[in-house]
């Protein structure tokens, strides 16, 4: 029997699908890059490892694990394509979808605003009486008569999922466990989620809409991924398949296709990941990730290692509030779209050409002005990309970029850096808020600018937050693999429990937690989790009596409630700048969260050398003050501890990273490129 | 004077969004009553250093915000670390337009000199006054509505009046939730003041003077333009009504009169209005809110554009009767100013509408709000409930279902449930009360409440009953509300209505008028209506002239129907006309 060392990366973006093949006792890495296959992806996915193990020379049995991170839910969603759901609610709520929390968006306009179509439209929505009281006790029994003709009735009008939800279900989930049951009698071939199955906490319209949604991607992430383990199956890798969660963790695909809307944001969390990932390994652990693609920037702050986790989640005008890492998207990236109105205002995006037509300068039809068209008429970017696979076509970018300086009557040069600095400009505000809302100062932190278009904006978006370090990833274009890679197992179990903590009963909280410990046990077994490879931790949902949010506060070592106290009164400090010692607390939900270990892979060093040996030609970047000479560096030429000043363009298969004059460049020896300026 | 070009312009009003962005987020997870961090009933504002508001929110409802306290106050005696307070109506000549709004001012100052104010405004669940809540359609009189705080100086060289915040805190019923939403507010002001600090060293003031000044003049020009391509020279009338005051008098008429002169000046006269009202629906308008709420309406699908004190500025005068419902004598009640509010956004659109021929939103419902208070477990509660209601059909599209007003959520059942010693037996949607039309104006809800503690009183506002919301070009009228208790109807607007464990009361709400004849309306959608609870099989029939049988559109009987169309008129109030009032 070979040995089993091999770990597999799958990353499906738009374009291509990238294949990371790690021996995890080496270190060493392959990669392959095969075209993607939107109409079935476990084309591409099978394609590309196929073709990764063939250039190692590896053999399928040597497979330890498959890693995927995936946007089949999330683009669903997105694009409205999910599958015909139906719903089945409390008698008398009807249209909790439709009404939803009567949210016209607060920076939408009253009379323009146009209310989103819902995933279920009400004519799918059923009743059934029954009710559960907010304490946990029934008031009235569940009809069950009610919940079978719904069953049939959904069936009938050709749903291919049903979601259940009643009132208080967080409370006592007993009758959506019977409706259930039901429906595995009456429907069994039919997807079926239950509201406490995918998220148990008050708030019945988003309850709803998290069941809604998870039943609605099902049959299709069951199918895909009954296919990914059937071509695996086929090529003869016969090693567990992982998926990445929103959360930053993987599960395993059984526990996916329970709740496949926990993938929701499966590939920006792999980005996050990895980007802690190759911040640990350069000692880095306060860090702000900005993730730049083609049409969007995702943002996430990061503090002593912790990813932070948010349940106010949404995904397109939907709120999802499962255990998602906490990050904010805005529409910003290399694609996005620069316009002048006809009032003389310039915006960018967040419309984008996307990868297809692309900036204007990528000659495939596009003709307004991108960021990455600016970018080039600066001359931040080399001419040839993807190591000269892609030619970029300058001419075309100054055609686009001057029609907006034409309608702004300034220099092109200066309508390019026009577009850049409000792009930046709506980066920072997002790194703000991200900041504010979890109490940190940014210039507290290093930047890790990655995606393919991010490196391009790190020492300038540094500089408007007062940050005076950057790291930049050793493959910035390809970090979900990395973060797939360096990925834990991990699940969260949580417990409303609505109490004051004045004279909290420490036993029941205890029991509670023990209670939660169980779930976490059982889910490690599921997994397969050795026991040395366990570790769970104990956290206090808290907040003052009548707040609406609550802070997350680690439950202290010997459960001392006077600790615990003192802790969320700190952290209320510092988060918002004030807490209230005369107002009562009250501990919210109690929550286990669960880490299962796996094996991290070893990294290699850089091989390269110097910096002067890596130069591989000259380009002129236009700056405010003047035109400069800045070198062309080939990173894979350079070594640990190579050193250079910006202005300096640094290329690479994957991105390219502009170092802005007044910068520090080293080559860290864990292959990261660190950049540094005084304050 | 350094000028400050496009890019810097644009970069500037992202970063004033995004510290209004900050300063919600702060505000939303620190506040206590539910009125704020479940309905979010608060706002910011970002003012230039002589306090015009530069970057405002989406609502059509603020004046000068800044006058009142400079009045008192001085502009150039200011300080850094100064912070304001006020939610005096009369004091404000309405730029707060009911008590319960707390208004909290910062100056922002870079290296010694002042650039700006910061605004954070909320609505505080009770401030004292008459009844829990503070605001009831008993009221007959400005001082029943709570403690009215005059523009005051909260803090000055870092010393708080603490005595003034304890004064405040001591007049609440609910003195905790007040003080909780007080730190709230302020630290979420001390947040804005700081940022707008930070944009001004970031681009020096001189930019951010200029920047502010040219996000007035394009709001000013924008709407000054696009009133002009809708408004011919002469003058543009329409008038509509309200129903009651709530002590047996009523109806009220609005009589709007908007005139551009041959030289495009820009009047609005609101002088035939009727005479104040002894109860509390008077609306004490701000000479500023005519011109914010058609700058709102009129800056639809502008991109990168900021509702602020511009808007205004784009009519040149503001005639209005001292006396009138719109320009009430101290001390007229004013605690339901939003029924008249809400009557008075929709009349603008019938200006728009007359002026257009018909291209113009139909009216929508009021906003409803219930106050249910009384003691349950030895504890006093109070749940004010804000209810949403339907909007008017668009020409490009159905109205809105289910919304109370920009920005403001309801509360979810599985929260009132937990908090309240209410049951909600039922939430849906008022079936038939969407206006019919080509567009069909928004549904509003049914709200239906079972009263678990031993006894409480009810406080009910809904107006838009008799007087329903009007359709316009051929899209009919939106449906009335009502509030019942165990089946027998109580009068919308009313209050002191007693309830025992046990009992059952039920809200419906109305809907928004139709745009465009119903019978153009595609019979699919209407199929649709039909299926979602939208519409009855009945109204599909007798409005639409859709049959539908076994869950199916008769074709041939809704085509026989459809051929032939009764007149119709520009507006729909029961009836078509050519006016509603």
């Amino acid at each position: 029997m070979p040995s089993r060392d091999l770990l597999v990366a799958v990353d499906i973006g738009g374009t291509f699908t990238d294949v990371t093949l790690q021996d995890a006792a080496t270190g060493r890495a392959w990669t392959a890059k095969t075209p993607s296959t939107p109409r079935d992806p476990s084309e591409g996915f099978i394609a590309g490892v196929t073709q990764a193990l063939a250039e190692a020379g590896r053999d399928a049995a040597e497979v330890a694990r498959v890693l995927h991170g995936t946007t089949v839910a999330t683009n669903m969603i997105l694009e409205g394509r999910t599958a015909p759901t139906a719903l089945i609610t409390t008698r008398g709520f009807r249209h909790v979808l439709e009404i939803g929390r009567a949210d016209l968006p607060r920076r939408d306009n009253l009379w323009a605003w146009v209310k989103p179509k819902r995933p279920v439209p009400p004519g799918l929505v059923f009743e059934a009486a029954g009710r559960i009281a907010a304490d946990g006790s029934e008031l009235e029994a569940l009809d069950e008569t009610a919940v079978r003709d719904a069953a049939r009735a959904a069936k009938a009008a050709g749903v291919a999922a049903i979601a259940v939800c009643f009132l208080h279900a967080f409370a006592n989930p007993a009758h959506e466990r019977r409706a259930l049951a039901i429906l595995a009698e009456e429907v069994p071939d039919l997807a079926r989620t239950a509201s406490v199955d995918v998220l148990p906490v008050v708030r019945e319209y988003e309850r709803s809409m998290a069941a809604v949604l998870n039943a609605a991607v099902m049959p299709a992430i069951s199918g895909y991924i009954a296919r990914l383990e059937a071509r695996l199956d086929a090529a003869g890798v016969a090693a567990p398949l992982l998926l990445m969660k929103s959360n930053g963790g993987v599960a395993g695909a059984a526990a996916i296709r329970r709740a496949p809307a926990q993938t929701a944001l499966s590939g920006p969390a792999a980005g996050v990941v990895g980007a802690r990932a190759v911040c640990a390994a350069a000692g880095v652990a306060d860090l702000i990730t900005v993730d730049i693609g083609g049409t969007s920037a995702d943002i996430c702050l990061i503090a002593q290692g912790e990813i932070g986790l948010t349940q106010h989640g949404r995904v397109g005008p939907w709120p999802l509030p499962l255990p998602m890492v906490d990050m904010v998207t805005i529409g910003a990236g290399g694609g996005s779209i620069a316009r002048v109105g006809t009032d003389g205002t310039l915006t960018v995006g967040p419309q984008s050409a996307g990868a297809d037509p692309g900036p204007a300068c990528y000659g495939r039809g596009g003709t307004e002005a991108t960021v990455t068209d600016a970018h080039l008429v600066l001359g931040h970017l080399p001419d040839r990309l993807l190591g000269g696979r892609m030619v970029l076509d300058r001419a075309k970018a100054r055609i686009a970029v001057q029609a907006v300086a034409d309608a702004l009557l300034l220099p092109i040069e200066d309508a390019a850096r026009g577009i850049l600095a409000i792009a930046d400009n709506n980066m920072v505000g997002a790194i703000r808020v991200v900041s504010v809302e979890r109490g940190h100062d940014p210039r507290d932190f290093t930047l890790v600018p990655f995606g393919g278009a991010g490196p391009l904006h790190g020492c300038a978006l540094a500089e408007l937050l007062g940050i005076t370090r950057v790291l930049v990833p050793p493959s910035p274009g390809v970090l979900c693999a990395q973060g797939l890679l360096a990925a834990d197992l991990k699940a969260e179990f949580s417990r409303t429990v609505a109490e004051a903590l004045d004279g909290a009963d420490r036993t029941r909280l205890e029991a509670t937690f023990a209670a939660l410990e169980t779930e976490a046990a059982d889910w490690f077994a599921q997994e397969a989790v050795a026991q040395a490879d366990r570790s769970t931790r104990r956290v206090a949902l808290m907040r003052y009596e009548e707040q609406g949010h609550e802070l997350a506060i680690p439950w202290p070592a010997d459960g001392d409630l006077a600790v615990l106290g003192a802790d969320f009164a700190a952290a209320h400090r510092a988060l918002y700048g004030f807490d209230l010692p005369d107002v009562a607390v009250e501990i919210v939900t109690l929550r286990v969260e669960a880490a299962g270990a796996l094996p991290t892979p070893a990294s290699s060093p850089p091989l390269g050398g110097a910096a002067e040996g890596a130069i591989t030609g000259h380009q002129t970047i236009r700056l405010r003050d003047g035109a400069v000479e800045a070198p062309i560096i080939d990173r894979v030429r350079l070594g640990p501890e190579a050193t250079f000043a910006g202005p300096a363009i640094v290329t690479q298969l994957d991105a390219t990273t502009l170092v802005a004059p007044g910068w520090q460049a080293r080559m860290d020896a864990s292959g990261a490129l660190l950049l540094t300026r005084s304050a | 004077m350094s000028s400050c070009d496009p890019v810097t312009l644009e970069i500037i009003r992202g970063a004033a969004r995004a510290a209004q962005a900050e300063m919600e987020a702060l505000l939303e997870r620190t506040a206590m009553s539910a009125f704020i961090r479940e309905k979010k009933d608060f706002y910011t504002a970002l003012f230039d250093a002589d306090g015009a508001m530069a970057v405002g929110s989406d609502l059509p409802i603020f004046g000068d915000i800044v006058g009142p306290v400079a009045e008192r106050f001085p502009i150039e005696t200011m300080r850094e670390g100064d912070l304001y307070w006020y939610n005096d109506c009369y004091g404000s000549r309405g730029a707060v337009s009911h008590s319960n709004d707390q208004v909290f001012l910062a100056p922002a100052f870079h290296d010694g000199k002042r650039v700006g104010f910061v605004m954070g405004w909320a609505h505080f669940s009770d401030i004292g006054g008459l009844r829990p809540g503070s605001i009831s359609p008993d009221a007959t009189d400005h001082f029943q509505e709570g403690i009215i705080i005059p523009p005051s100086r909260l803090m000055r060289d870092g010393e708080m009046n603490e005595d003034l915040l304890r004064t405040f805190w001591r007049n609440s019923r609910f003195p905790t939730q007040s003080q909780g939403d007080t730190r709230a507010l302020m630290a979420a002001v001390r947040l804005g003041e700081k940022r707008l600090s930070e944009i001004a060293g970031r681009f020096g003031p001189d930019v951010l003077a200029d920047a502010f000044r040219q996000l007035l003049d394009r709001t000013e020009a924008i709407v000054r333009a696009k009133l002009a391509a809708i408004f011919p020279v002469g003058t543009t009338r329409f008038a509509d009504t309200i129903d009651t005051d709530g002590h047996g008098n009523g109806p009220f008429t609005l009589r709007l009169a908007l005139t551009r002169s041959a030289d495009d000046r820009f009047t609005f006269d609101a002088t035939e209005t009727d005479d104040q009202a002894p109860g509390p629906v008077n609306l004490l308008m701000h000479p500023d809110v005519p011109g914010m709420a058609l700058g709102l309406y009129v800056l639809q699908g502008t991109t990168g554009q900021v509702l602020n004190a511009g808007a205004p500025r784009a009519i040149d005068a503001v005639h209005l009767r001292e006396g009138s419902l719109l320009a009430p004598r101290a001390p007229a009640p004013l605690g339901l100013r939003g029924v008249t509010m809400m009557r008075l956004l929709a009349a603008l659109h019938g200006l728009v509408a007359v002026a257009q021929g018909g291209q113009a939103p139909a009216a929508h419902s009021a906003y409803v709000v219930i106050a249910l208070r009384g003691m349950a477990g030895g504890k006093r509660f109070l749940l004010s409930d804000g209810i949403g209601v339907g909007y008017g059909a668009r020409p490009f599209a159905d109205g809105t279902d289910a919304v109370y007003f920009v920005a403001q959520e309801n509360y979810p059942a599985e929260f009132m449930e937990l908090t309240y010693p209410v049951r909600l037996r039922a939430y849906g949607i008022n079936c038939d009360s969407g206006g019919a039309g080509r567009w069909r104006g928004g549904c509003g809800v049914v709200r239906e409440f079972e009263v678990l503690a031993d006894t409480a009183m009810l406080a009910v506002r809904i107006d838009s009953v008799v007087n329903p919301p009007w359709g316009v070009s051929g899209g009919m009228n939106g449906g009335s509300g009502g509030a019942t208790i165990g089946g027998r109807p109580i009068a919308p607007l009313s209050d002191g209505n007693m309830l025992k464990k046990g009992d059952v009361f039920r809200i419906e709400t109305g809907g928004g008028g139709g745009w465009g004849h119903p019978f153009d309306r595609p019979a699919s959608d209407v199929l649709a209506d039909v299926a979602g609870g939208f519409v009855s099989i009945e109204a599909a029939a007798r409005d639409y002239g859709v049959v539908i049988r076994d869950g199916a559109i008769d074709a041939a009987e809704t085509e026989a129907n459809r051929a032939t169309r009764p007149a119709s008129g520009l507006f729909h109030r029961r009836e078509y006309r050519d006016a509603v009032a």
